[in-house]
C-alpha cells in the first residue's frame, strides 16, 4: 500500500506540466462539483432546519397532563407577516419554550431580534401597542427564530385572558393560526403543510441539480484516468499486475479528489454569506442552517470514494488488456433503447400520477422518486439526443468548422451532453415559471387598505361601535358586511351567522398600521387582516418556486460552465498532437476554435434553448401580458449563462494556440 | 526533365538555431520538378529543422527559401499558413488524422477549407482511395485503420490539393518494414503522378532508396554538398542502393488498382 501511494504520488508530480494540467482540471471539477453538491444537500439541511425551528409554535395535543396553553396568532406589519405565539402556564411545571430561559409570566413579551428592532423603530402606535409590554422583555433564542429577518412574538398571558380562550380567525392560510390548546410539551417535528411542501419542493431542487453534478463529476474522475491510459498501458506492459495498476491510478484519483473535495468546501464556504441572502419562504438564512452540519464530512467523504470508484470504471479497458487504450474505434451507436426506457418511465409516471395525491405523504416520496427516475431517464436520452444533433450538424455542414462539430457531437455524445444536462432539466422549469408573475396578476392590490375580522352577527353592531371608538382620530370608514367569501367550510367553523366588520382606512400602510393596532384586541385572539395579506401566502409560493428555479438554473450554468471549460480543455489536450498537425499543414486556428465553439453551442441551444422556450410555451396561456419582469429576469440568467458557457469554452484558446504553435522544440 | 530546369523548391544558405544549439549552419538545396529528395542523418542532425524551413513552418535565422521563384521565407505566419495548405502536402509519423471523421472526410478536409464545397471535396477525396488500396475504407474512422492504411489515407490527404511539394517527415516511422516500404512505394508514385515533388526526412535508408536522390545532414551542414538533381527515374525493386528486401508486398501491388486521379498539374 505504501508502495502504491508512494508510486501515485511519483506519478502525480512527475506527470510534467500537461498532466499537472489534467490533473488540476479534475482538481477544479471536484471542486465545483463538491462546493455544488454541499449547496444542494445545504438547502435541504436549510429547510430542515426551518422547519424545526417552526415547529414549537404548532401547538400538539398533550400526551400526559396539560402544563401549559398555547395559540398561534399571525398579525401583520408593513405588509409582513408577525407570528405572536401566546402562552399560559397551568402549572409550575410548564415547558420552557425553545430560545428561552423560562416559560414568560403574563405580561411579558419575547421578540425575535427583528420585531425587537421594529417595535423600537417604528412609533408605538403603529406596532408595540399591540403587546401588553411596549419593549420586549426578552430576545427569542436562535432556537426559536426560523430565520434571521423572521418577527416573531411570545406574549405570555393567564390562563383565564379572553385570548386564551377564543378560537382564531378561520380566515388565513391555516399553518399561521392555531386555536388555544392544552399542551404538555412544544412540538419538535412540525406538521405543517407549508413547511412540509417546502421540504419536498427543496428535494426537488437537490434532485435537480445533484442528477447533473453526479453526471459531471464521474465524467471529471474519469478524465485524470484517460489522461493516465498511455502511462498505465505501459506500467502493464512491462508487467505492472492489474490490481496494482487499479490501485496506482485509482489513489492519484482519489488524492486529487480529495484535495478538490477540501477546495469545494472552501469555496462553498466563501459563497455561503451570498447564498444565505436568497430570499425563499418569507427571508433570507442562517449561515449555520445552509451549512450541511454533519453532512459535510460525509460528503468531503463520499466525493472522492465516489471518484474513485468512477476512476476505476474508468480503467476497466486499461486492465483488460495492456493494448487495450491504444486504439480508437468508431463508438458502439447509442442504442435506441435508451429512449424507450424514458418513454417506460413517462407511461408509468402518467398511469400511476392519478392515484398519486390519494396516498398523501408516501405518495410524495413515490412522486419524489418518479422525478429522480425521470431524471436518469433524460439523462440516459439525452446523449443519444445530442449524438442524433451533431449527425444531423454534421450531414448538412458546407463548412469544415460544422463538419468537425457535427462529428465530434457524433463522436462523443455524452460529453456535450454533460455540459447541457443541468439546463435542459432545469430550463423548463424556469421558462415556465418566469411567466409566471406573484407581484402583480395574483395580488389583490385594491384591497391593501381594507382590514377585516370576522365576528359574530350578534354582536356585530356593538363591535362596530367599539371599533369606531378605537379608530378615532383615523380617516377610516367602519362597515359590517356579510360574508360573501364563504365557500364550503369545515364542519364546526361554518359560521353561517358570521360577518365581516371592514374598516377602510386611507393614507397608505401607516395608517393601516395604526388602525390595526387600535383594533388588536377588540376579539379576542382575531387579528384585522386585508384581503391581499391572506393572498399573501399563495404569492410567496409562487414567488418561491421562482427563486428556487432561478436558483438551481443559476447552478445548472454553474455545472455548464465549469463543465464547458474543462471539456474544452481536455479535448485540445487530448488532441494535441492532431491539433498540431493540422495546424503545420496550414489549418487556420480560426477552424479548429469556431469548431469547439459549435460543438459546445449547437446542443445548447437546441437543447437548454428549446426546453426553456417550451416551458415559457407552456406558461404563456397563464401569463397574458404580466410576466414581463418575470420573463427579463430568466432572459438576464440566460444571457450571463449562454455567455459564461462560451466564454469558458474560449478559455481553452490559449491552449489550443500553445499546443499549435510551436511544434517543433526540438532542435532535430 | 533536364537538369537545367529551375527548381521548384530551393533553400540558400539556411542557417537556424535554438538558443545557444546551431540547428542549420548554412544549408543549400533544391529540388527539382516531380523529383523526390530524401533528407537524412542521424537524430539531431537538423533534418527536421531543414524540412521545417524549406515547407514554411519555421522561419529560418539566415538565408531564404523560394517556391517556383518566389521568395516564402519572409511571409507573414498567415500567408505561409496558407501556402502550406494550398501548394504543399504533409504526411507525418502518426496521429495527424482527426479521429472523429471517417477517413473520406479526413482526406477531403484540406479542400473543404480552402472553400470547395463539401459534396465536391469529398467526391475528389474518394478519388484517391481505389488507387492507394484504400477501396471500401472510406467510411472507417482512423482508430479502426491500420498503421499502413491511415499512413495510406495521410498520403491522400497531403496530395488532394494538387500540391507543388509534398513533404514527410519519417512517413514510416511507425511502421513495420513491409508496410513502411509499401507506403513509401506508394507515396513516391502517387507524388511522382501528380507532377509533385516529394521531400522525405528519414533515418533509414531503405527508405531512403525508394528517392531519386539522398542528402546527408551532420551537425546541421549537408555532407554530400547539393549535387544536381537526379532526373527523376521510375523505382523499382531494382534500385540499385543498398535496399534490403526489395519491399515486394505483391498482395497490395498496384497492378489490379484503378490509376491515380488525374493531376490538373499533367501528370508524368
Amino acid at each position: 500500500m505504501r508502495t502504491t501511494l508512494d508510486l501515485s504520488w511519483r506519478l502525480l508530480r512527475g506527470g510534467g506540466r500537461r498532466g499537472l494540467l489534467g490533473s488540476l482540471l479534475t482538481l477544479a471539477a471536484v471542486a465545483v462539483s463538491t462546493g455544488l453538491l454541499l449547496f444542494a444537500v445545504g438547502a435541504n439541511h436549510a429547510f430542515a432546519a426551518r422547519t424545526t425551528a417552526d415547529a414549537w409554535r404548532h401547538p400538539g395535543k398533550a400526551h400526559g397532563t396539560p402544563t401549559a396553553i398555547e395559540a398561534l396568532t399571525t398579525d401583520y406589519v408593513r405588509g409582513k407577516p408577525v407570528k405572536v405565539v401566546e402562552l399560559a402556564a397551568l402549572s409550575a411545571d410548564a415547558p420552557v419554550p425553545p430560545g428561552m430561559r423560562h416559560f414568560p409570566k403574563p405580561g411579558e413579551v419575547w421578540t425575535s431580534p427583528a420585531l425587537g428592532d421594529l417595535m423600537r423603530s417604528l412609533p408605538a402606535d403603529q406596532l408595540s401597542q399591540r403587546f401588553p409590554a411596549h419593549t420586549p422583555t426578552g430576545t427569542l433564542g436562535r432556537a426559536a427564530v426560523a430565520h434571521p429577518g423572521e418577527l416573531i412574538a411570545v406574549v405570555g398571558r393567564a390562563a383565564s385572558d379572553p385570548s386564551m380562550t377564543a378560537a382564531r380567525s378561520d380566515k388565513t392560510a391555516i399553518d399561521d393560526v392555531a386555536s388555544p390548546t392544552r399542551i404538555d410539551r412544544f412540538a419538535t417535528s412540525s406538521d405543517s403543510s407549508t413547511a412540509f411542501l417546502y421540504q419536498v419542493l427543496a428535494a426537488i431542487a437537490s434532485v435537480l441539480m445533484i442528477v447533473p453534478l453526479l453526471v459531471f463529476g464521474g465524467a471529471a474522475a474519469r478524465l485524470t484516468v484517460a489522461r493516465r491510459d498511455q502511462r498505465l498501458a505501459a506500467l502493464r506492459l512491462v508487467g505492472a499486475t492489474p490490481g496494482q495498476v487499479v490501485a496506482i491510478t485509482t489513489a492519484e484519483a482519489v488524492l486529487t479528489a480529495a484535495a478538490g473535495a477540501l477546495v469545494g468546501t472552501a469555496l462553498f464556504g466563501a459563497a455561503l454569506p451570498a447564498l444565505t441572502r436568497i430570499s425563499i419562504a418569507g427571508g433570507s438564512w442562517y449561515a449555520s442552517d445552509l451549512w450541511p452540519g454533519i453532512w459535510t464530512p460525509l460528503v468531503l467523504l463520499a466525493v472522492p470514494v465516489l471518484v474513485g470508484i468512477s476512476a476505476v470504471v474508468g480503467l476497466r479497458r486499461v486492465v483488460v488488456s495492456p493494448l487495450g487504450v491504444a486504439r480508437r474505434e468508431t463508438p458502439p451507436a447509442l442504442r435506441a433503447v435508451r429512449p424507450l426506457i424514458f418513454l417506460a418511465i413517462v407511461i408509468a409516471f402518467g398511469a400511476l400520477a392519478g392515484s398519486l395525491t390519494s396516498l398523501g405523504r408516501a405518495g410524495l416520496v413515490i412522486l419524489l422518486v418518479f422525478l429522480a427516475l425521470a431524471f436518469l431517464g433524460i439523462n440516459l436520452v439525452g446523449p443519444w439526443i445530442v449524438a442524433l444533433i451533431g449527425r444531423i450538424a454534421a450531414g448538412t455542414a458546407r463548412g469544415p468548422a460544422r463538419l468537425l462539430a457535427g462529428r465530434r457531437l457524433v463522436d462523443d455524445p455524452r460529453s456535450a451532453w454533460r455540459t447541457v444536462a443541468g439546463i435542459a432539466l432545469t430550463g423548463f422549469v424556469a421558462g415556465f415559471l418566469a411567466l409566471l408573475n406573484p407581484s402583480s396578476g395574483m395580488l389583490r392590490h385594491d384591497s391593501a387598505n381594507r382590514l377585516e375580522i370576522s365576528v359574530p352577527a350578534a354582536s356585530a353592531e356593538s363591535l362596530a361601535s367599539g371599533a369606531r371608538d378605537r379608530l378615532h382620530g383615523l380617516p377610516a370608514k367602519v362597515t359590517i358586511e356579510p360574508r360573501k367569501d364563504a365557500g364550503p367550510r369545515e364542519p364546526g367553523q361554518g359560521q353561517a351567522d358570521s360577518t365581516i366588520l371592514q374598516a377602510t382606512v386611507d393614507g397608505g400602510r401607516v395608517n393601516v398600521d395604526r388602525a390595526r393596532t387600535a383594533l388588536t384586541g377588540l376579539v379576542p385572539g382575531h387579528t384585522a387582516t386585508t384581503p391581499a395579506e391572506g393572498a399573501l401566502a399563495s404569492g410567496n409560493l409562487l414567488a418561491d418556486l421562482r427563486t428556487g428555479a432561478l436558483t438551481v438554473l443559476g447552478v445548472s450554468f454553474l455545472i455548464a460552465i465549469t463543465s464547458a471549460g474543462i471539456t474544452g480543455a481536455s479535448a485540445v489536450l487530448d488532441r494535441r498532437q492532431t491539433y498540431a498537425m493540422l495546424r503545420l499543414a496550414g489549418t487556420p486556428l480560426d477552424v479548429l476554435d469556431k469548431a469547439r465553439r459549435l460543438e459546445t453551442l449547437i446542443p445548447l441551444l437546441v437543447m437548454g434553448g428549446g426546453s426553456l422556450m417550451t416551458g415559457l410555451f407552456f406558461a404563456a396561456p397563464f401569463a397574458a401580458g404580466f410576466g414581463i419582469s418575470g420573463a427579463l429576469t430568466l432572459v438576464g440568467f440566460v444571457i450571463l449563462g449562454f455567455g459564461g458557457i462560451l466564454a469558458a469554452s474560449a478559455l481553452s484558446r490559449p491552449l489550443l494556440r500553445a499546443v499549435t504553435t510551436d511544434p517543433t522544440p526540438r532542435p532535430d | 526533365m533536364n537538369t537545367p530546369t529551375p527548381p521548384v523548391l530551393s533553400g540558400t544558405g539556411l542557417a537556424k538555431a535554438f538558443g545557444p544549439t546551431v540547428a542549420l549552419g548554412g544549408v543549400d538545396l533544391a529540388v527539382g520538378r516531380a523529383e523526390a529528395v530524401a533528407i537524412m542523418g542521424p537524430s539531431g542532425s537538423g533534418k527536421s529543422t531543414l524540412l521545417h524551413c524549406l515547407a514554411g513552418i519555421m522561419r529560418p535565422d539566415q538565408g531564404e527559401v523560394r517556391l517556383l521563384g518566389d521568395r516564402i521565407d519572409d511571409l507573414g505566419e498567415r500567408r505561409r499558413s496558407a501556402l502550406r495548405r494550398t501548394r504543399f502536402g504533409f504526411v507525418f509519423q502518426f496521429g495527424q488524422l482527426l479521429p472523429e471523421l471517417p477517413a473520406d472526410e479526413n482526406v477531403a478536409l484540406p479542400l473543404m477549407l480552402g472553400g470547395t464545397g463539401r459534396h465536391e471535396a469529398v467526391r475528389a477525396a474518394r478519388a484517391w482511395f481505389g488507387p492507394l488500396g484504400l477501396a471500401g475504407m472510406e467510411g472507417r474512422r482512423p482508430g479502426e485503420l491500420s498503421g499502413g492504411q491511415a499512413q495510406r489515407v495521410a498520403i491522400a490527404r497531403a496530395l488532394v490539393t494538387e500540391p507543388a511539394v509534398v513533404f514527410a517527415d519519417e512517413p514510416t516511422g511507425a511502421l513495420d518494414q513491409a508496410t513502411g516500404h509499401d507506403t513509401m512505394r506508394l507515396l513516391v508514385e502517387a507524388t511522382r503522378h501528380n507532377g509533385a515533388s516529394l521531400v522525405v526526412v528519414t533515418h533509414d535508408p531503405g527508405v531512403a532508396a525508394w528517392c531519386d536522390r539522398t542528402v546527408e545532414v551532420r551537425d546541421g551542414r549537408l555532407l554530400t554538398p547539393s549535387q544536381p538533381p537526379y532526373p527523376p527515374q521510375p523505382s523499382s525493386p531494382s534500385h540499385p542502393t543498398p535496399a534490403p528486401q526489395p519491399m515486394s508486398a505483391p498482395q497490395s501491388a498496384p497492378a489490379s488498382q484503378p490509376p491515380f486521379p488525374s493531376s490538373s498539374h499533367g501528370a508524368v
